[in-house]
């Protein structure tokens, strides 16, 4: 009984809630909807957006940002591209663009512990700069012409459901238990709760701080691979502006822009949510144009909403503890 | 008198004069004056929400939403002045003021409701682009050639000239001169910064803390509005992606410009020449034959540079004091 309390209290439940109305709201409108087809396929294009939140929320609880997981996402997936349009081996493809994605976040982390740059400064820059890179490196082409067997990957099926998207749950299950279960990964948490206290408990803050980037960039080039596979080419602006999506869908999923607060399965379920709001508008013959009003306005409400009650829950707290040194006083 | 400027401006200035020279030797026509400050309209829209979003910055906040601003301007006034055929210049007084709406919207959420700037600024900026969208889809004008039909009086704003001086850079001047007059030489410019500093320390000494960051959005909002204008004057159409692109060169800008992330430190002066170092690296990369395209290595590299050299030197220079203080203590 108690456990399911605590279940209902969280915030992941809400957003899981959330999600759940909204399919069911739309699916009350157009049944076609809830059918198993569009859940499949809602859940394959959200696939992008969970793995970089995964690698994001590593970020954000620690208290930083990474703004460069769209231009880290591009250079990976041209690069990955090109070695397999000239025939490359797929393994060689894929540990290129993930030691591109470790490197960039290396780059990432050096700058925010050695040189002291705020990381949205110095992943800002980055991403200019990776963007900058993409561009020289494809000569301002598109890369196109990967091979068929590549672009089948993505449509693999495991019982039922799509190859990938069960890799990706397995592996968000997977990352999430690491992080609530095992010490080493409860210390992201503590790191962004109070980096002082984390320092005073021997945690080694500021390689964690450099984990965390060098786990977002890698899972910025997986996501760059599964665009690959999902796509099928590499424009040259592919993946810009994702880093605002992706961060917008880790808020929304209860992760906190502050740092310590948050969980993998949120920041999915938030990348879903937005993923599903655009195929949604579809199904309920809303005209495109309305995407980004309907996501931002969303955003704010939730975030303002969530601001609200976290106000009202420290105050209650106040007071059940003021009370409780009232009544102490009073025996 | 030169104790009196900062040092970080002054670095500033001299990297003006090497740019000035070195693209000049790169390509002579560099060196012509009427070019150069005809360039001004190339990052007016920079420099003017700069301005502004140096205040936003000074108090701890951030604010990211600026450039769709741009846009649902751009588009606010070009379908009143031709699709409701309304006065432009009410037009333009209406976008302005629906720009301040927004960053009202801004300001009272992230001040009162006590949540983080960046995420609502972020909403913000996915909410106004969308409104613009939404806006210019209902009026089935079509979205890639936008609005255009202009009179002629409202290009002047941008492409006007007094005496052989741009607009543009008249416009550059008084907007800095409003910033600075406010940010420095008020007593809501000191309270701007004492937020910034300390803001529980500034409430507690009778500073309406909620009320300055709020009016910090405002105004930020209010020179995305007047930025919106100016750029649809001098592009000569109104589109819902202007300002699109303008995230990255209006943070460089604030930064470079010497004022921390952190809050309570920095200046209107130092984002002004950040600004001009970044309108002229512009202009000066196009004319040496670099494309485009490879202008975000660029300023992302000063970014970085710029940013790092702050940082050590802090770091650098309080270590050297303590050295000093410790050795004097040691002595006496």
């Amino acid at each position: 009984m108690y456990r399911s309390a605590s279940l209902i209290k969280q915030r992941e439940f809400r957003t899981l809630l959330f999600l759940i109305l909204l399919f069911v709201v739309v699916g009350f409108i157009n049944s076609d909807y809830l059918s198993w087809q569009n859940i499949d396929k809602s859940l394959k294009s959200s696939l992008l957006f969970i793995v970089l939140a995964v690698g994001m929320t590593f970020v954000l609880l620690t208290g930083n940002l990474d703004i460069s997981v769209g231009g880290t996402l591009g250079i990976s997936a041209a690069v990955c591209g090109t070695i397999l349009r000239d025939g490359g081996n797929i393994f060689l493809a894929v540990i290129a663009a993930l030691l591109i994605g470790a490197c960039i976040g290396l780059i990432n982390g050096f700058g925010v512990i050695k040189l002291k740059i705020s990381s949205f400064i110095m992943t800002l820059a980055i991403l200019s700069i990776t963007r900058v890179v993409q561009v020289i490196y494809t000569d301002g082409k598109w890369v196109e012409n990967i091979p068929a067997h590549v672009k089948e990957l993505s449509n693999l099926d495991i019982f039922g459901i799509n190859l990938l998207s069960f890799i990706v749950i397995v592996g968000v299950i997977f990352v999430q238990l690491y992080l609530s279960k095992s010490s080493k990964g409860r210390y992201y948490t503590a790191i962004g709760d109070n980096a002082d206290g984390a320092i005073s408990l021997g945690i080694p803050v500021k390689r964690y701080i450099a984990y965390s980037f060098v786990i977002s960039g890698v899972c910025a080039s997986l996501a760059g691979l599964i665009f690959v596979s999902q796509i099928g080419f590499v424009s040259t602006n592919a993946g810009a502006g994702i880093e605002l999506t992706v961060i917008a869908s880790c808020v929304l999923g209860g992760v906190s822009l502050i740092g310590g607060i948050g969980t993998v399965v949120g920041a999915a379920l938030g990348a879903i949510i937005l993923t599903s709001i655009n195929s949604a508008l579809v199904y309920m013959k809303v005209p495109a144009f309305w995407n980004d009003t309907i996501s931002g306005s969303l955003l704010i409400m939730i975030v303002v909403i969530d601001a609200l009650l976290a106000f009202n829950a420290s105050k209650k707290a106040k007071k059940v503890r003021l009370n409780a040194r009232v009544l102490q006083k009073e025996a | 008198m030169l104790t009196k400027i900062p040092k970080w401006n002054l670095a500033l200035f001299v990297i003006i004069i090497a740019e000035i020279i070195v693209f000049g030797m790169l390509n002579p026509r560099f060196w012509n004056v009427t070019i150069l400050l005809n360039s001004f309209n190339d990052f007016i829209a920079i420099a003017i929400i700069g301005f502004f979003v140096t205040l936003v910055v000074i108090t701890g906040g951030i604010d990211i939403s600026g450039g769709s601003i741009i846009g649902l301007t751009s588009v606010v006034t070009g379908l009143l002045s031709q699709v409701a055929s309304l006065n432009i210049w009410v037009s333009i007084i209406c976008a302005i003021f629906i720009a301040g709406l927004c960053g009202l919207l801004n300001g009272v959420l992230i001040a009162y409701g006590k949540v983080q700037a960046m995420v609502i600024t972020l909403g913000g900026m996915l909410l106004y682009s969308g409104i613009a969208i939404v806006l210019v889809g209902m009026s089935g004008v079509s979205t890639y050639e936008g609005i255009s039909g202009f009179s002629e009086g409202f290009s002047q704003i941008a492409n006007g000239e007094v005496m052989g001086i741009p607009h543009a850079v008249l416009l550059f001047i008084i907007m800095f001169i409003i910033a600075y007059i406010l940010l420095h030489r008020t007593r809501y410019g000191r309270y701007i910064y004492l937020t910034g500093i300390n803001k529980n320390t500034a409430e507690y000494s009778g500073i309406h803390t909620k009320k300055i960051i709020a009016s910090t959005y405002v105004l930020s909002g209010l020179s995305a509005g007047i930025a919106g204008v100016v750029l649809t004057s001098y592009l000569g159409s109104a589109r819902s992606d202007y300002g699109a692109e303008y995230l990255m060169p209006i943070l460089t800008v604030v930064v470079l410009g010497g004022t921390l992330i952190t809050g309570g430190k920095g200046g209107v002066v130092g984002t002004a020449l950040a600004s001009i170092i970044l309108g002229f690296m512009l202009i000066g990369l196009q004319m040496a034959g670099v494309s485009t395209q490879y202008i975000g290595l660029a300023t992302g590299v000063l970014l970085i540079v710029s940013v790092a050299f702050l940082g050590i030197n802090r770091d650098f220079r309080s270590n050297m004091k303590r050295i000093v203080t410790q050795k004097q203590n040691i002595g006496g």
